[in-house]
């Protein structure tokens, strides 16, 4: 697949620059409110903590109509290079796929990517554009590990709401950490410090137009760095608070991106992960300090409801993704959930069946990804619902000891996992295998009905 | 008397030796034809499960779903399935040889439009598994999107889109075939204008009349307190 060419403003832009030691990377889809504040924080770190360096600041736009070009160039600091470009985004991706903040970060980031090698530069940091936490020294933390301690991927480490980032927290750290053996607290956090070998080979891939190029992109970086050997290591950058996102944004289709990536990437990645077993933590930058952070609302009752009446409909399609023990766990955990909502628990052992089983199911069912993935919703709010409900009055120390437990219950799975894992990319035996006559029934369709009023 | 029955008896035996020496070598030979079928049958689904074995169609049937559509149990075999299909094929022209031996103008009416209408069947076959499949996998889709957007009834909207599909592939089957074309044809016209006519009034209603209906049944579904938790990663 070629390169796609660069925008000839950036191409121009690059000429008169000609090299630069620090790329700064925000991609935008209206921002307008607080991009202004990511570039200053971006702009003073770099002057304050690299005076000394060359730096561009890079924004990448999808086609704001908000001003958030303005606001950007209206930021602009005197003593560092700013450019503003614009991501071609096709009207297709945006009519295709439910945009979230940033449409196309994928896109984006590539065009930063390609800028930050046109420019020969030497380390690059990507942050988010609706950032509200940032501040000066984020731009230090996440660069300076590259350049002065020979890392080639800096993960952020946030302090975070205990209900904010319930995919990284349910699926995402657990199955990264369990698979390539390092873990990784926020893999998809949104904020990296990249190195230019790490940025090379980003380039060289050929996958940028998958999901990638949306909410994958995160997953997609980590999880190369980490199967692919390069030295990994994260920053502590505070809280993370950031603007609400749109409210139109479709949490299917982000958990379908995200998910799908990561699957995709366990395919690809299969022989490395076969072979690596336990995990240890990235190594930590940064000071840890305790800080305040915006309370989220979350409501229980409707996502208990929602798993509630998924279970009926969606029992054919969870039937080829799960096997029957789980399905019929998880039919029981419905049937029961319309009794005592507090009583409500979604255990760490069943939902890791869960998770590992749909990985076995993408695997099995190239055709039907889409579909397996996004039947996945509500079984994803019903744990969401069941962690809520089991650390409403715990502290955050609390919450990521629940979190840690989580992630060792993946991490005890994996071998057993590797059984079914090889099974799902063999022939249709081991599909009837894996199905064993002497599996327990699921409920019957009266009982369903019962269960479903 | 007596004459008279040996001569209706001597006639019948002409007659019947006339048959038999007209027929049987015939039928002898559309014997012949069909147990040599028969054995090329035998020998051919054999042969089919040996080539068959090993190739990765299995696992193709698997993965693309038409083994689900076919057998739910997901258990369904490609080489089963061209083996028998081999197996039925020869059988049956080993029948329409045997037919075509006795060269009457009803067993060659009979071969000649078999002959015509065969690949008209195969095609109007095709038409109707893809049609199927197409239809269990839109079917899908939209069930897994009514049940993750909270809209009513999502199982019957899944129905609705698996019975649409497979009519259409039913209509094109019947053109294929010539088979009740008018009919077929304004049933389709009908059905496709009451789909018009359906979403025209949706629309008309405006978004937000719909998400009202909707929020009536389901609770509301704008601006809820866990969008914040779902928009966060």
């Amino acid at each position: 697949m070629a390169q796609p060419t660069l925008p000839l403003e950036a191409l121009r832009a690059a000429e008169v620059i000609r090299r630069a030691d620090i790329v700064i990377g925000i991609p935008s889809y209206n921002n307008a409110r607080t991009i202004g504040h990511v570039v200053r924080a971006a702009n003073a770190g770099l002057a304050k903590y690299f005076p000394q360096l060359t730096a561009v600041v890079i924004n990448s736009d999808g086609g704001s109509s908000d001003g958030t070009c303005d606001a950007v160039l209206s930021a602009r600091v005197e003593d560092s290079h700013l450019m503003l470009l614009s991501t071609p985004l096709l009207a297709a991706h945006r009519l295709s796929f439910p945009y979230h903040g940033v449409p196309g970060k994928g896109s984006a980031f590539r065009m930063v990517f390609q800028l930050a090698r046109q420019l020969d530069a030497k380390a690059c940091a990507v942050v988010d554009s609706d950032l509200r936490s940032i501040t000066p020294e984020w731009i230090d933390l996440l660069i300076r590990p590259i350049l002065f301690a020979g890392f080639d991927f800096v993960a952020p480490y946030y302090q975070r709401h205990k209900y904010d980032g319930t995919i990284t927290n349910s699926i995402v750290y657990p199955l990264t950490r369990m698979l390539y053996g390092v873990s990784v607290r926020q893999p998809i956090g949104g904020e990296f410090g990249i190195s230019a070998r790490l940025i090379q080979r980003y380039l060289q891939r050929q996958d940028w137009e998958t999901d990638v190029a949306r909410f994958g992109i995160d997953i997609w970086m980590t999880t190369i760095a980490l199967a692919e050997g390069y030295r990994v290591c994260q920053s502590f950058l505070g809280a993370k608070l950031h603007d609400a996102k749109d409210p139109g944004s479709d949490l299917s289709a982000m958990l379908q991106q995200v998910v799908g990536s990561v699957f995709a990437l366990m395919e690809e990645y299969d022989s490395i992960w076969r072979q690596r077993t336990g995990s240890s933590p990235a190594e930590l930058f940064g000071f840890r300090f305790d800080v305040g952070l915006d309370p989220i609302a979350v409501n229980v009752e409707r996502m208990v409801n929602s798993f509630r009446r998924s279970t009926a409909d969606l029992g054919e399609i969870w039937e080829s993704a799960l096997e029957r023990p789980t399905l019929a766990e998880v039919r029981n955990l419905a049937s029961e959930s319309g009794r005592d909502r507090r009583l409500f628990h979604f255990d760490d052992q069943l939902w890791t069946d869960v998770v590992l089983q749909f990985a076995c199911a993408f695997r099995k069912h190239p055709i039907a990804r889409g579909t397996i993935l996004r039947s996945m919703t509500p079984l994803y709010l019903a744990r969401v619902a069941s962690f809520v409900l089991e650390t409403e009055k715990l502290m955050a120390p609390e919450v990521e000891d629940r979190i840690e437990q989580l992630c060792r219950t993946f991490e005890n799975a994996k071998p057993q996992f590797l059984t079914k894992w090889e099974a799902s990319g063999k022939a249709g035996k081991h599909y009837a295998a894996a199905r064993s006559q002497d599996a327990p029934r699921p409920l019957t369709a009266a009982q369903l009905e019962v269960n479903h009023d | 008397m007596i004459e008279i029955l040996k001569r209706i008896l001597e006639d019948t035996l002409q007659r019947l030796n006339y048959q038999i020496a007209t027929y049987l070598p015939s039928l002898l030979a559309a014997v012949a034809l069909t147990l040599v079928a028969y054995l090329a049958a035998v020998s051919v689904r054999w042969l089919v499960y040996r080539i068959f074995k090993g190739l990765t169609i299995d696992k193709f049937l698997r993965q693309s779903g038409v083994a689900f559509l076919v057998d739910p149990s997901g258990r369904l075999r490609a080489t089963r399935l061209a083996a028998e299909s081999a197996y039925w094929c020869l059988i049956l022209v080993g029948i329409l040889l045997g037919l075509d031996v006795f060269g009457t103008d009803l067993t060659t009416r009979i071969v000649q439009s078999f002959v015509f209408l065969l690949p008209k069947l195969i095609v109007a076959g095709l038409i109707l598994l893809g049609g199927a499949w197409l239809g269990h996998y839109l079917g899908r889709s939209m069930l897994v999107w009514a049940v993750n957007e909270n809209l009513p009834t999502p199982r019957r909207l899944a129905v609705l889109v698996r019975v649409l599909i497979i009519f259409v592939a039913v209509v094109v089957a019947a053109d294929q075939l010539d088979f009740a074309r008018s009919v077929f044809l304004a049933a389709f016209i009908i059905l496709v204008g009451g789909a018009v006519l359906a979403a025209s009034l949706a629309i008309g209603l405006s978004a937000r009349g719909v998400s009202r209906l909707l929020g009536d049944q389901n609770g509301p579904l704008d601006g809820s307190a866990e969008r914040s938790l779902w928009s966060h990663l």
